[in-house]
């Protein structure tokens, strides 16, 4: 009995293990049901959903780059890189990059799901294209970003 | 010599009338075969331009005041590239077409219309569009008893039923949509009437996004994810719609998020995940809606400020509230709101209850940090949590109470009120099994 116990509560830890992501890597998008944490609204527009990926597992979808950042501005503990990344996507093709990595392109006008106007891309070249697409905007690396004013304002 | 004359003055003068119209205002034919597109061409400002019943293989880019009349039967297909029909025109209309087979861009649409007002959009068919209708920097356009369907993909591919971005003045009236990403999308605009719309198998319903002063009346939402999604918005007023049967397991009835003075009243919300919910909600005003049989009634989450619940009906939701966050009363202070869970008096007779309703549970705040936990839903510990904490009201977590609880539901509607008229026939036939039940016993007894 106490045997039989034992392997149970073995197994138990095997699962409760298995599901933490020590690699901290992200996780992809399940638009049917995962909701931005900040504001609540479905994540449809995929490419544009970012992600926070903690030390502890724990993974938080939002459904654009303004909504992680407000998520950030509450959650002060996980801003350092040890404790947390942070994961956003390139538009044109869904790849995962980290937000330190990333150039953005950055117009109020761009259309973003909650409408701030950061477009994120994995190279500085792609994000100087889709600027000169559009016809307007500018591009934001990581220190820029952290220095930008995040609005809805147009 | 007046008297002879005026009847031909008058005609005279109705001729100059008539003449102009007769030379401007041409009404145009095209044919099967033919190409719309040059028809709007060749005509001009007034003119009409009757579509014969056809399959018509073109976009149309509409340029100048017409009026463009479908028969039945008269197709206009996009092919699949960008948008069927494009409007740069004002006081246009299109009326009775069918359109179908957008382009799959993210503004590509049936009809799209570019700073341009006052036109009319009315009884026609979109179908397999990637949005239905887009009105972009538009105003007082009118769309009206029009049906719209998207494509057959996941909804996170596909557009919007009627998409206004900027722009307002708008009237919007008897349209169907039926899987679409979002039924109205409402994005920067303000001073929109929407009324009689039915929304089905959607993300959204209708979706608010920084917009201002719109009113929602007699509108049904059924059986999309979320039925009213409202983010970052004010001034918005649902007045006696259906929020039915959104049972997706993160759907909501009517979710209001950082949104100022709304008002919800005499709406049905019926059958949905949570039926109500408010996160950073700054002045709503709640009252007479009936929220029923839906698996949570009423969510407060995070700061919510002002509000006044009054002459709501809750009845048989699974969890009747579920809040997290502030302290909030539920009554506007002279009458609160029916709950069928509410087990005091009303000693006094006024039909108010002597002890105030107490809303949320610690479970409530429990489930909120350990969403999981919903797996022991009802079972015994809770149940015995639950009653404990009925009894010791101070465990409980935020402050959300009811002062003034109703006693007897509130009747809202005209059906309900027939309804007690009807409860007379059973009544009567009650009675006579009874008397003859009691007929039969004494005669058996007897016997």
């Amino acid at each position: 009995m106490v045997k039989k116990l034992g392997v149970l509560l073995m197994m138990s830890v095997g699962v409760v293990s298995s599901c933490s992501n020590s690699a901290m890597e992200p996780e992809e998008i399940n638009p049917e049901i995962d909701v931005c944490d900040v504001c609540n609204m479905g994540l449809a527009h995929e490419h544009y959903a970012t992600e926070i990926v903690t030390a502890d597992g724990e993974i938080y979808k939002f459904d654009d780059i303004g909504c992680m950042n407000e998520f950030l501005e509450m959650e002060t503990s996980l801003q350092e890189e040890s404790t947390a990344k942070k994961y956003v996507r390139d538009v044109d093709t869904g790849e995962w990059i980290e937000l330190e990595k990333a150039y953005n392109a950055y117009h109020p006008e761009f259309w973003t799901p909650m409408a701030n106007g950061v477009v994120s891309f994995k190279d500085k070249e792609s994000a100087e294209n889709y600027i000169k697409e559009q016809g307007m905007g500018e591009v934001l690396d990581y220190k820029a970003l952290k220095k930008h004013d995040w609005s809805w304002e147009r | 010599m007046w008297r002879l004359t005026r009847p031909f003055a008058i005609y005279f003068f109705l001729l100059l009338l008539l003449v102009p119209i007769n030379t401007y205002a041409e009404e145009f034919k095209v044919e099967a075969g033919q190409s719309i597109q040059r028809a709007v061409d060749s005509s001009r400002n007034g003119d009409t331009i009757l579509i014969s019943p056809g399959l018509y293989k073109e976009s149309v880019m509409i340029n100048k005041e017409v009026s463009i009349k479908g028969e039945k039967g008269a197709i206009i297909d996009g092919g699949g590239r960008g948008n069927v029909i494009i409007v740069t025109a004002s006081n246009i209309v299109i009326d009775g077409l069918t359109i179908q087979n957008s382009g799959s861009g993210q503004e590509d649409s049936g009809i799209h219309i570019k700073k341009a007002d006052r036109n009319v959009i009315q009884n026609n068919i979109l179908k397999n569009v990637q949005n239905g209708i887009y009105l972009a920097n538009s105003n007082e356009n009118k769309l009206l008893g029009n049906s719209i369907t998207s494509n057959k993909s996941h909804f996170s591919k596909r557009g919007n039923g009627i998409h206004i971005f900027k722009g307002g003045g708008h009237f919007l009236k008897g349209n169907e949509i039926e899987s679409v990403q979002d039924g109205i999308y409402f994005d920067f605009t303000s001073g929109i009437q929407v009324s009689e719309n039915h929304v089905g198998e959607s993300r959204y319903g209708m979706h608010f996004m920084f917009s201002d002063e719109i009113l929602a009346e007699r509108n049904h939402v059924e059986k999309n994810v979320t039925g009213f999604m409202v983010m970052d918005s004010a001034h918005i007023d649902f007045i006696q719609n259906k929020v039915t049967d959104h049972f997706h397991f993160r759907g909501y009835g009517i979710l209001i998020y950082e949104t100022k003075n709304v008002l919800v009243e005499g709406n049905e919300i019926l059958r949905n995940s949570t039926g109500l919910s408010l996160e950073y909600g700054v002045n709503t005003s709640i009252k007479r809606n009936q929220i029923a049989a839906n698996q949570v009634g009423l969510e407060f989450m995070g700061k919510n400020e002002n509000n006044t619940f009054s002459e709501n009906n809750f009845i048989g939701n699974v969890v009747q509230s579920k809040i997290s966050g502030e302290d909030m009363r539920l009554d506007d202070g002279v009458k609160g709101n029916y709950w069928d869970d509410y087990s005091s008096f009303d000693l006094s007779g006024d039909g108010v209850g002597e002890e105030a309703y107490k809303a949320g549970s610690l479970y409530d705040r429990l489930l909120r940090k350990q969403p999981y936990w919903q797996f022991f839903f009802e079972s015994p510990s809770i149940k015995l949590w639950t009653k404990a904490e009925a009894l010791f009201p101070s465990f409980g977590a935020a402050d959300v109470y009811d002062a003034r609880p109703l006693v007897e539901p509130v009747t809202m509607f005209q059906e309900t009120e027939q309804h007690s008229k009807d409860r007379l026939m059973p009544g009567l036939i009650g009675i006579l099994f009874v008397v003859f039940s009691i007929f039969v016993i004494v005669k058996g007894r007897k016997l």
